[in-house]
């Protein structure tokens, strides 16, 4: 792994965008085949419109902007979920986000399992899971139920076990948002611990969040997003 | 030469991963049940008990070892339209884990399909024992096998590909892959033999890639029965590549968007 980083450090820009736009097709109701030849036209909504940005490896980003201005949709593309529409970007390095955390488990399969499982769809390689197994077991803090099938975990048990393996999946870029405050109290804490660890390992970090006082105090660059264009970029000295 | 260690790299990294998926489909399968893996062959075995009951009455000219006859078909079918029902809305039963992360799309239908076929490989094992024993199957008929599966395989993924990513943005495409699978069954060759077939609708047969698949396995299963012609083997196998192009053309083409539609 240390050797992969190494060549990473070539370029020093981690994310570039050129030009990138996002068109969603807004479906009131899920379309049918029929509809779609009756109709023909669809119903457009831009998400994102000739967004340019550049983000050197390090920087701690900071996206604001009311809903509905496209930053969600700004992070599923940067973190290659969705595809845009028109434009270019380019990434450099392994991206891990830390949205849906308990997301992706099967039910019917055990911790162990599952954590395999989440880890290879977050680019973890079997033998990386093998080596960090006990540490995310360890920090996601859930014992024993390890070996038990994953419909018996509690709401904040899943996440935990989430939250631990997308930590360790060793990520050259982290994408947050501000679902984090829901967690419970003591958890909270571990993870900003975690995360202040990647503040300071220099790491490339992008935040969705409202809560201006946390963004100007912890990136040194502030988007604003508004009707999916970026509206304003505030660089800091930190 | 770093370069080749990363690309095997990922190559090993792509396999494992669609093993663990795979793995997971086999093992979330039986969970709690008693009799695991065996169902794969009692529901065939049923099938097959019916129908060869039943169709002893209608068929005019009989097929040798029918009841073998009609489970080797019975097998071949179930894995296809088994793999095709479960992968046709597989993308959008999965949307949580499409939504988490970037990882190729396509492991999601083929852990399915793959499943499966370890199934239909163990199924097609335990037949081999009765069948060398009562020598309706002979070394002659392992590349007939070996042709039988390289063309079942690739169909079975090309179409579950077509039908996944279609699927994700037309829904009704599950429901019409359903029904179609009923009428499909009826234009296979498994409960009769393709010799019933008139000259003036054989093309409905040579459209269909299924039909010398199951030739091709039924053949290997019993001497007797005559593997498929040259033109319906040609004609079945240039629709099957056209799928199999269609498939992963539409697939990779569609896969960049699943995120915005399911």
């Amino acid at each position: 792994m240390n050797r992969k980083s190494k060549i990473n450090e070539k370029g020093s820009i981690a994310i570039r965008l050129k030009n990138v736009s996002k068109k969603y097709i807004i479906h009131h109701q899920k379309p049918t085949l029929v509809e779609k030849i009756i109709n023909g036209k669809d119903e457009e909504f831009w998400a994102l419109k000739n967004v340019n940005m550049e983000i050197n490896k390090g920087e701690k980003v900071g996206i604001i902007g009311p809903n509905g201005s496209g930053k969600t949709t700004l992070l599923k593309i940067i973190a290659g979920i969705t595809s845009q529409t028109s434009g270019k970007i380019i990434t450099d390095g392994k991206i891990v986000s830390l949205i849906d955390l308990e997301a992706g488990f099967h039910p019917d399969l055990i911790g162990e399992q599952n954590i395999y499982l989440n880890g290879m769809v977050l680019g973890m390689s079997k033998l990386e899971i093998k080596d960090k197994i006990s540490q995310i077991i360890d920090f996601a803090d859930i014992g024993q139920f390890i070996d038990v099938p994953m419909f018996t975990y509690s709401e904040g048990m899943k996440l935990r076990l989430g939250f631990s393996v997308a930590v360790h999946a060793d990520p050259d870029i982290l994408i947050l948002d501000e679902s984090m405050n829901a967690w419970d109290i003591d958890f909270q804490k571990k993870a900003q611990k975690k995360i202040e660890e990647f503040f300071k390992m220099g790491k490339t970090i992008l935040i969705v969040t409202h809560w201006l006082d946390f963004v100007r105090k912890n990136c040194n660059k502030v988007i604003t997003l508004e009707k999916g264009r970026i509206s304003k970029l505030e660089i800091s000295g930190k | 030469m770093s370069l080749f260690n990363s690309s095997t790299q990922n190559i090993r990294n792509y396999l494992d991963f669609l093993w663990a998926m795979t793995e997971k489909e086999l093992k979330a399968r039986y969970k709690n049940t008693f009799f695991g893996f065996l169902w794969i062959f009692v529901n065939p075995l049923f099938q097959m008990l019916v129908i060869g009951f039943i169709f002893r009455f209608f068929v005019k000219e009989p097929i040798e070892d029918y009841f073998l006859y009609l489970l080797v078909g019975l097998l071949i079918w179930n894995f296809f339209s088994l793999s095709l029902l479960k992968t046709t809305p597989s993308i959008v039963n999965e949307r949580s884990l499409i939504k988490k992360a970037k990882f190729p799309r396509e492991v999601i239908p083929l852990s399915i399909i793959f499943s499966n076929f370890i199934h239909l490989i163990l199924a097609l094992l335990l037949l081999l024992i009765p069948t060398l024993f009562i020598r309706t199957l002979d070394l002659m008929s392992l590349p007939k096998l070996f042709l039988g599966f390289i063309l079942l395989l690739p169909f079975t993924i090309g179409i579950s590909l077509f039908t996944s990513a279609l699927n994700v943005r037309f829904r009704d495409i599950n429901f019409f892959v359903q029904a179609i699978l009923i009428l499909w069954f009826y234009f296979t060759p498994i409960v009769y033999s393709i010799n019933v077939i008139p000259r003036s609708v054989i093309w409905l047969w040579r459209i269909n890639p299924l039909t010398s698949i199951v030739q091709l396995f039924q053949s290997a299963f019993i001497a007797a029965v005559p593997g498929p012609g040259p033109a319906m083997l040609l004609s079945n196998t240039v629709l099957n590549l056209i799928m199999v192009y269609l498939g992963i053309k539409l697939f990779f083409l569609e896969s960049k968007y699943f995120d915005d539609w399911v």
